[in-house]
């Protein structure tokens, strides 16, 4: 025998059957038991109750609301974003575990909508972070979202909602703009770049330009420490 | 509200020096009055005629005449009626007294004005952001602030020409809008 | 065993923490936040933290037509949003001295109190959902859906109606409309005793929310508290009887009032006034088929309309309380400035906080229901 090299590598393939099955299974699982992050970021969320509660029921479907990012699959964007909010969405994206998806509801997602003159709020959510679904209207009535809904629970069974690995392929592209709207010092607790290693997801795109000056500022996180903003610090002693 | 209150009313704010009072009607009173002597009337109408709630504060800015004005609705739940205290302020420095130590609701309002006009006032006790807390630009209801020209430095309009519709249009459907004619805002440049 | 300083370890120096509670939180109103300094969990100091929902609309409203605005207005208050677009309408007819229409005029009332029903429903919902009791939830939101229903019915629009415009209604009811404007109303009206046996006199319910975020009379004189908030304190105050619009001083309702000012009362206050709005409704649907008339003044072109110069302030009883729109024209095509002062700028800032002081943390969303605020109207 020569050297190991010379074994050749045999690319690892599925040879179970049962494992396309499986993929499929775990598909169809997936897509009938939705989380939907309770955070109403805009006036489309007063529709969502009503999709909830007694009347359209979006239980029946397997959808329920959540109330921690942590334990949620979908997140609603339910209508315009200003910019203090578009903030804590990118961070309550970044905490969601994969795989997640964004719903964009109400025309203002799209393009702003009516307060397309407004200096406060975002005009494309899609430049901040990526969207599977968007649900036009201003606003949406609860059909609308339930078949927004259905349309994203059969996206998710023929393995199209792919949009949270496109946030890990295209990170620096989403976080340029992130930093040309919130200044160039923009920093999030999740480490976005070992995450993408993780899911073996690093390609082109994720490292950049806007990444590098994201490691030339990144400070080692810590924990937040949360105050009054009026009060003056005391010097520890 | 009776006649007699209504005379009683304007003996009572016949006391404040260069008062200009219009009655607009049964229940809404206008007074201009010079801008230092608005404590003092404030100070009557909440002590000796009971307007006791202050609705709200408005600023309006009138930029050609270097102004800004604040009006101030007093309501009393007695006589039910409305007293509109109109003053101006020069727009530089834009400095004006608090009146906190009367009416506790001014504390919202002032610090309102605070952020959307960048008039300071002296005695107000929390004069800190409150709703643009993560804004760094100008004030933004000042009245040369262009939001327009904010929003295309530092926002992006959706495109409504992208290639997939191009190749509807080359098919003979769709409508594309070009950027040209997207917004007026736009157009003009 | 323990150790032997055990007491002295057992208390820590300072059990003072500070807490960011929301924005995407269960207990908080919709997108808002407040900052609270904790001692163990009795809350020693809050301090509302907005501008989440911010989309600068007076700015906005500077830029745009008159006629425009109208469209625009509705969306300051999410959940009750018809006398925002009545309160901006009156305004302009102020300015140019239009005569509405007295069947215009009743035709607003019955949307208006249509209105306050379905955002008094939905208060109820959220604020039973706070204390786990989510069966009045999904029965509230499911009740006011019925109300949303005759909205789309006769606007077109289920949450924004947009219907009013500056010197009357845009449409004439529907044929058969006040049938079942009765309808509803007797199935909602039969539907409270439920709501009282499942929430109202729930005991969950009462122990949580009595003596919950107190105040005097006094207290809510001074911190300008307004709409069911003050009358829980006592004060039979309402602005459609003590500055009245519309033709509200031809009819006949009772104001509602409770002494106790917690937040028990002040949910008790909204449950009577959801009977005199049907109450409102009833003499409405009695009264319209004999009005006759148009429904509309006449307006110049509304695309090339100059409002004469002047300012007005009108004042709307909204369900949560005194809504004014300050306005000022300088004769052209748009309005010079648009102040909007909504009830809640002063309920969900200056009067939570301090009512959240030295109250339990669990309290907060208690507090915070029970004042029904609601942070789009201050945001703006």
């Amino acid at each position: 025998m020569g050297s190991i090299k010379q074994i050749p590598v045999v690319e690892a393939k599925r040879t179970n059957p049962l494992a396309r099955v499986f993929d499929d299974l775990v598909r169809f699982c997936r897509s009938r038991s939705l989380f939907i992050l309770h955070y109403c970021t805009g006036c489309g969320a007063i529709e969502l109750p009503p999709a909830m509660t007694s009347r359209f029921d979006m239980e029946r479907l397997g959808i329920q609301p959540m109330v921690s990012p942590r334990q949620a699959d979908i997140l609603l964007i339910t209508g315009y974003v200003s910019i203090k909010t578009l903030k804590r969405v990118i961070l309550t994206y970044e905490q969601m575990g994969s795989p997640k998806y964004v719903i964009g509801i109400c025309s203002c997602t799209v393009n702003g909508g009516m307060y397309w003159q407004s200096y406060a709020t975002a005009k494309k959510l899609d430049e901040y972070m990526p969207v599977d679904l968007y649900i036009a209207g201003c606003m949406p009535r609860p059909e609308a979202v339930i078949a927004g809904l259905q349309q994203l629970m059969d996206k998710i069974h023929s393995g199209e909602a792919s949009s949270w690995e496109d946030y890990y392929r295209n990170y620096d592209y989403y976080l340029g703009n992130q930093q040309k709207l919130f200044g160039e010092d923009w920093q999030t607790p999740t480490d976005v770049i070992s995450e993408a290693k993780h899911y073996d997801l690093l390609s082109e795109g994720t490292l950049g330009d806007h990444t590098r000056l994201l490691e030339q500022h990144q400070k080692p996180l810590e924990a937040l420490e949360m105050r009054l903003g009026h009060e003056q610090e005391e010097p520890a002693k | 509200m009776s006649k007699e209150i209504t005379h009683w009313l304007d003996d009572l704010l016949a006391e404040i020096e260069g008062i200009v009072v219009r009655r607009k009607s049964s229940r809404r009173v206008r007074v201009d009055v010079p801008a230092d002597a608005l404590p003092a009337l404030l100070e009557l109408l909440q002590g000796r005629a009971g307007y006791i709630h202050l609705s709200a504060i408005s600023c309006v800015d009138w930029i050609k005449e270097d102004e800004f004005e604040l009006v101030y609705h007093v309501w009393s739940y007695e006589s039910h009626s409305l007293v509109s205290a109109h003053i101006r302020i020069a727009r530089e420095p834009g400095v004006y007294l608090s009146v906190y130590d009367l009416y506790q609701p001014a504390a919202f309002f002032e610090r309102d004005i605070h952020e959307m006009y960048g008039i300071h006032f002296e005695g107000s006790p929390n004069m800190e952001k409150f709703i643009l807390t993560e804004w760094d630009g100008p004030p933004p209801m000042r009245k040369e602030f262009d939001s327009e020209a904010y929003i295309n430095e530092h926002l992006s309009w959706q495109n409504y020409n992208p290639e997939w519709l191009q190749e509807l249009v080359a098919e003979g459907g769709g409508v594309i809008i070009p950027p040209e004619e997207q917004r007026f805002s736009q157009k003009k440049k | 065993m323990r150790p032997e300083n055990y007491e002295a370890q057992r208390q820590p120096p300072s059990n003072e923490f500070e807490l960011n509670f929301g924005p995407n939180h269960p207990g908080i109103e919709g997108n808002y936040a407040l900052k609270v300094k904790l001692h163990g969990d009795v809350v020693l100091e809050a301090q509302a933290d907005g501008g989440y929902l911010h989309r600068g609309f007076e700015k906005l409203m500077e830029q745009r037509l008159w006629i425009q605005n109208i469209a625009l207005v509705p969306r300051i208050c999410v959940p009750d949003p018809s006398p925002m677009e009545l309160c901006y309408s009156m305004a302009v007819e102020q300015l140019c001295g239009l005569h509405v229409p007295q069947r215009a005029n009743w035709i607003r009332v019955m949307q208006l109190e249509l209105s306050r029903i379905a955002a008094h429903l939905f208060t109820f919902g959220g604020h039973a959902a706070t204390t786990g009791m989510y069966s009045t939830m999904y029965w509230g939101v499911a009740d006011r859906d019925l109300v949303l229903d005759l909205f789309e019915e006769f606007t077109g629009g289920r949450v924004y109606s947009i219907y009013n415009i500056p010197g009357g209604v845009r449409r004439e009811l529907p044929s058969g409309f006040l049938q079942r404007v009765s309808e509803t109303l007797d199935y909602i009206e039969s539907r409270l005793p439920d709501y009282d046996n499942l929430f109202f006199k729930n005991q969950v319910f009462v122990k949580r929310a009595k003596d919950v975020g107190v105040m005097t009379q006094e207290q809510a004189l001074a911190w300008g508290v307004t709409g069911p908030n003050l009358r829980a304190t006592g004060l039979a105050f309402d602005v459609r009887r003590d500055d009245p619009y519309l033709i509200y001083d031809q009819l006949e309702f009772e104001i509602p009032t409770e002494e106790s000012g917690d937040a028990w009362a002040r949910t008790l206050v909204r449950r009577h006034e959801l009977m005199e709005s049907i109450r409102i409704v009833r003499q409405v649907v009695e009264a319209l088929p004999d009005i006759h008339g148009p429904i509309r003044a006449p307006i110049p072109n509304p695309l090339a309309w100059n409002v004469p110069a002047g300012e007005t302030y009108t004042r709307v009883e909204s369900s949560k309380g005194e809504l004014c729109y300050y306005v000022v024209s300088d004769g052209g095509p748009k309005p010079y400035r648009v102040h909007v002062r909504g009830p809640s700028s002063m309920h969900a800032v200056q009067v939570l906080e301090k009512l959240s002081v030295g109250s339990r943390i669990e309290d907060i969303a208690q507090t915070m229901f029970s004042l029904d605020a609601c942070p789009p109207e201050v945001d703006r």
